[in-house]
């Protein structure tokens, strides 16, 4: 299960596929307050950084990995 | 060597192409043909649909704006034009030209993406609404504005540090592009995944993921409708970049980046004067050619500045131009002096200079030749090469002096069209003159030549580079020298050839005879040996030609043995079975006959070692096996035959089942169900309307296949032998022989006739006293080794009215043959030799004597009737 959900966090594994977007879309729809944890996410298909960007959920911990963190960072800090 | 399969498409690919050149040509006479629409229409379908096979994007995406367009022609949305069969055939020498490259490398150059593009946009554009119709025809309900369209992002956007890097990376030799990137709505639905594709696009350096529009709000937000946009910055070789987006080169801009574009200093700005010591210091460093100064002068600077400040960014740029890029000194200095006013320096007119000291990406910058058109310069390219050849005539004519002044004309004329002085060449033309030799005239064409050719390459981006190569190919039809290695012929005529050289082979037998005749009759002996000398060098070359033809009937056994690994794939997993297909020999080769009848039969075989043979997985593992069961196909020659092996490691055939069910079905009666050894009946499953499995699939078990399998192997004088060990597995071995245009018969004697018999049916001849001829139930019966053979006269059978004759000792000449498993004996009058016969079937009428297989003729020019013992009895 590349994406965990707790209470109000989503906590995004490995590889999060494109069939994984329905389900974060749903569950980002229904949470007043979402937080997304990314850390141990390695890459994650275009479906669900678009439901990121759209939702823009807080994020709790960007990316381990530097290069996705910098991609997440510049698609979805929209400061 | 490419796979079998795409040396056959490469091969189909080049009639149809041949094919749709014709039919175009044709259509310019009849317009308004429907019938040379359709087959025309037909044949771009199918060339596409072929390609669609391999991994060629290019050609494919060529042949579909091509389909679309006759599509649209067929349906009368658009007229037959003069312009629309230009088009066509332009695609189609491309499909061509990218064919030559296939076969020579067995992959497209990504280059070819560019041109594909091009030639399927001009092939679409002929189509009326024809952008609505791809956009509609791609699921893009909504017309997306095409990436060409799409702004290309401001450089000031890109964060500082990924400009820098882009920068260094750039002046180090790297060409830098900018790529806009914007997926189709509907990619997610074809696997495709934009963010993965742009993450790892070749030299990436900055990236950014864009909303295409405002996001709507989360309750209608469509996850799955491609809405984002990449912004790209990436320092690879063009080649590379498309070569990453070459399934889908309609969705990206790529747009080269002058380095110097990127020194956009940013920030806050701050009191200006202040700095003005430091500017003029900065700019005497610079003048004084001081650059280590400078750059100490600019990280002091740099230390005390706050690093938010517009300053820092400037001074940051002008660290970067020190240490990658230091010759560029009116960079500096413009940079420099924009710390006085705070605005970014105006590098425009340097922007599309090279920078000095980078190794040489060379592929931006436009020079005036770049400018001369690609069509005049190809012209040109032909015109030089003409001189190039008339200068490498002999020199030794009266005329020379004449010809060399006509080239040099020829050349200072080509000279003043391209700008350059023609000083040069009237100076090889005197010098030439003097030598009366076109050496100099030569060698500075040569040179020019060099130049020249190496120029385009330069000066234009690479993949327009490697389209003006192709251009002179690309041309015309008439003119295509495409001379095929591979000629097609009519099987009809090779047949022919064949019987010819069969013929022939008949017909040098005779020559032994004429020398016996010579000889015996005539008493000339020198004569009779002549003939034989001539004989022996007849019979080498025939027998060569014999094998010539042979190999033109060739094909390897990969044929058939390419479609196993499908259906072993879909069967296995139809029957929820593990089945590992190991496939050995294939290329092995046989008469095109052969492997065509034998391609059936292997499939049923083949079907049924998985139904039958094979075992579930957990049965399997409970006999200790492995899981995976094992199928291996195995191809060889084995001296003029033929053999494939099928074997499994699967449960194997029982006998005790096979014979009870051969009695239920009432196959065998209870005598020989007590009779039949193990072999036997394991060979009963041969026999028809036989069924081992318990429930009927729909895969095998009707209880035809075996017996087909059987047949068919039998009709083209194959055998089929089955050996099978219960729990070990099954090996059937078909043995064909390698080619069925020599029959190899043994002549036999009765009644003073001779017939022939195919050989493969004789088991063996022996004598039989008549002492040992017994008669039962008025049949007459003899004992060979143990067992009771029936022997039948051949005379009762073909109703010849003639008693079988005994030799001196009272013995009667009994061929045995071999029906099915079964043994006859033949009496017969004598046995003559075996020969090497090209049996022909009995023509007409007489067709219906099922009892003759054919007739041959023999060397002596007599008739030879062979007989088909199988329908005797």
């Amino acid at each position: 299960m590349p994406v965990k959900y707790t209470t109000n966090t989503a906590r995004l594994i490995d590889t999060v596929n494109v069939e994984d977007a329905e389900g974060l879309l749903e569950w980002l729809q229904t949470q007043k307050k979402p937080k997304v944890n990314l850390s141990a996410c390695s890459h994650l298909h275009a479906a669900n950084l678009q439901v990121l960007m759209a939702a823009k959920p807080v994020i709790s911990a960007w990316p381990k990995d530097m290069e996705l963190a910098a991609w997440l960072k510049g698609a979805l800090d929209t400061r | 060597m490419n796979p079998p399969l795409l040396e056959q498409f490469i091969l189909e690919a080049r009639e149809f192409l041949q094919a749709i050149g014709e039919k175009l040509i044709v259509l310019e006479e009849a317009p308004d043909s429907v019938e040379l629409m359709t087959d025309l229409f037909r044949l771009v379908h199918t060339l596409k649909g072929n390609s669609g096979l391999f991994e060629f994007p290019e050609m494919t995406r060529v042949l579909h704006a091509g389909e679309d367009l006759m599509e649209a022609v067929r349906d009368e949305r658009v007229p037959y034009s003069r312009e629309l069969a230009d088009r066509l055939l332009d695609a189609m020498d491309f499909v061509g030209l990218l064919l030559d490259e296939i076969e020579r490398t067995g992959r497209i150059e990504p280059g070819h993406a560019a041109p594909a593009e091009e030639l399927a946009r001009a092939l679409r554009s002929l189509i009326p609404g024809a952008e609505a119709a791809q956009n509609a025809g791609q699921n893009r309900p909504n017309a997306v504005t095409a990436p060409e369209e799409v702004p290309l992002p401001a450089l000031a956007d890109i964060p500082e540090a990924a400009r820098l890097a882009a920068f260094r990376s750039a002046v180090s030799g790297k060409p830098l592009f900018l790529i806009v990137y914007r997926p189709e709505e509907q990619c997610f639905f074809k696997g495709e995944d934009p963010f993965h594709q742009a993450r790892h696009i070749p030299g990436i350096v900055w990236g950014k993921a864009l909303a295409r529009a405002p996001w709507p709000p989360l309750v209608e937000l469509d996850c799955y409708r491609c809405l984002l946009d990449f912004h790209l910055l990436a320092a690879a070789p063009r080649g590379e970049i498309e070569e990453h987006f070459r399934y889908i080169p309609e969705q990206v801009r790529i747009e080269p980046i002058m380095p110097f574009a990127l020194i956009i200093p940013q920030g806050l700005p701050n009191g200006g004067t202040v700095y003005d010591d430091s500017v003029a210091e900065a700019l005497e460093f610079l003048d004084q050619n001081d650059l280590a100064g400078l750059e100490a002068a600019t990280r002091k600077l740099l230390e005390l500045s706050a690093p938010e400040l517009w300053l820092s960014s400037a001074l940051l740029w002008l660290l970067a131009l020190i240490e990658s890029a230091p010759a560029e000194r009116e960079v500096m200095r413009r940079l420099i002096e924009s710390l006085n006013t705070l605005t970014p320096p105006d590098l425009s007119d340097l922007a599309h200079r090279e920078t000095v000291p980078a190794a040489a990406p060379t592929e931006e910058v436009p020079t005036p030749k770049a400018a001369f058109p690609d069509e005049d310069r190809a012209r040109l390219a032909a015109i030089l090469a003409a001189q190039a050849e008339i200068l490498a005539l002999p020199d030794d004519v009266d005329w020379l002096p004449g010809r060399l002044k006509a080239c040099a004309a020829t050349l200072a004329a080509c000279l003043t069209g391209l700008g350059d002085d023609a000083a040069e060449v009237e100076e090889a033309l005197a010098a030439a003159l003097e030598a009366r030799a076109a050496q100099p005239l030569r060698e500075w064409l040569a040179a020019f030549l060099e130049g020249f050719a190496s120029a385009p390459a330069e000066t234009e981006t690479a993949p327009i580079a490697i389209q003006g190569e192709a251009k002179p190919k690309f041309g015309r039809r008439a003119e295509d020298t495409q001379s095929g290695k591979v000629l097609k012929v009519d099987q009809a005529k090779v047949d022919r050839l064949m019987n010819l050289i069969g013929e022939m082979v008949v017909a040098k037998n005779a020559l032994p005879y004429l020398a016996n005749l010579a000889e015996k009759r005539y008493g000339v002996r020198e004569l009779a040996r002549e003939i034989k000398a001539h004989y022996a060098v007849i019979n080498r070359i025939a027998e060569e030609m014999q094998d010539a033809i042979m190999q033109v009937r060739m094909m390897p056994v990969s044929f058939i043995f390419q479609r196993f690994p499908r259906l072993v794939r879909d069967l296995s997993r139809k029957l929820g079975k593990e089945v590992e297909l190991v496939l050995e020999g294939e290329e092995t080769e046989a008469d095109k006959n052969i492997i065509e009848v034998l391609s059936d039969p292997l499939i049923h075989i083949v079907r049924n070692s998985i139904d039958h043979g094979i075992e579930l997985p957990h049965v399997r593992t409970a006999a200790s096996k492995l899981a995976t069961g094992r199928l291996v196909i195995r191809a060889m020659h084995e001296s003029d035959r033929v053999i494939i092996e099928v074997s499994d490691d699967g449960r194997g055939i029982d006998p005790v089942i096979i014979k009870r069910k051969a009695y239920e079905k009432g196959v065998i009666d209870e005598a020989q169900l007590e009779r039949l050894s193990d072999q036997e009946a394991i060979n009963l499953i041969f026999a028809a309307g036989f069924s081992t499995s318990e429930t009927v699939s729909d895969l095998s078990g009707r209880g035809v296949g075996m017996d087909v399998v059987h047949s068919v192997i039998d009709k083209v004088g194959g055998t089929v032998e089955l050996q099978s060990t219960v729990g070990k597995g099954t090996t059937l071995r078909l043995s064909l022989p390698l080619s069925m245009a020599v029959t190899n018969v043994m002549i036999i004697e009765s009644d003073q006739r001779i017939f022939g018999v195919p050989m493969d049916l004789v088991g063996e001849t022996v004598r039989v006293p008549l002492a040992d001829i017994r008669t039962i139930k008025r049949r007459k019966t003899t004992v060979l080794r143990g067992r009771i053979v029936p022997l039948v006269a051949l005379n009762d059978l073909l109703g010849i009215a003639a008693e079988p004759k005994a030799n001196e000792d009272g013995e009667l000449a009994v061929l045995v043959v071999r029906l099915g498993g079964q043994q006859v004996g033949l009496l017969v009058d004598d046995f003559r030799e075996v020969v090497d016969v090209i049996l022909k079937p009995l023509p007409g009428e007489l067709a219906k004597l099922s009892c003759y297989a054919g007739t041959a003729l023999l060397g002596d020019g007599s008739v030879l009737l062979v007989l088909n013992p199988k329908e005797f009895f």
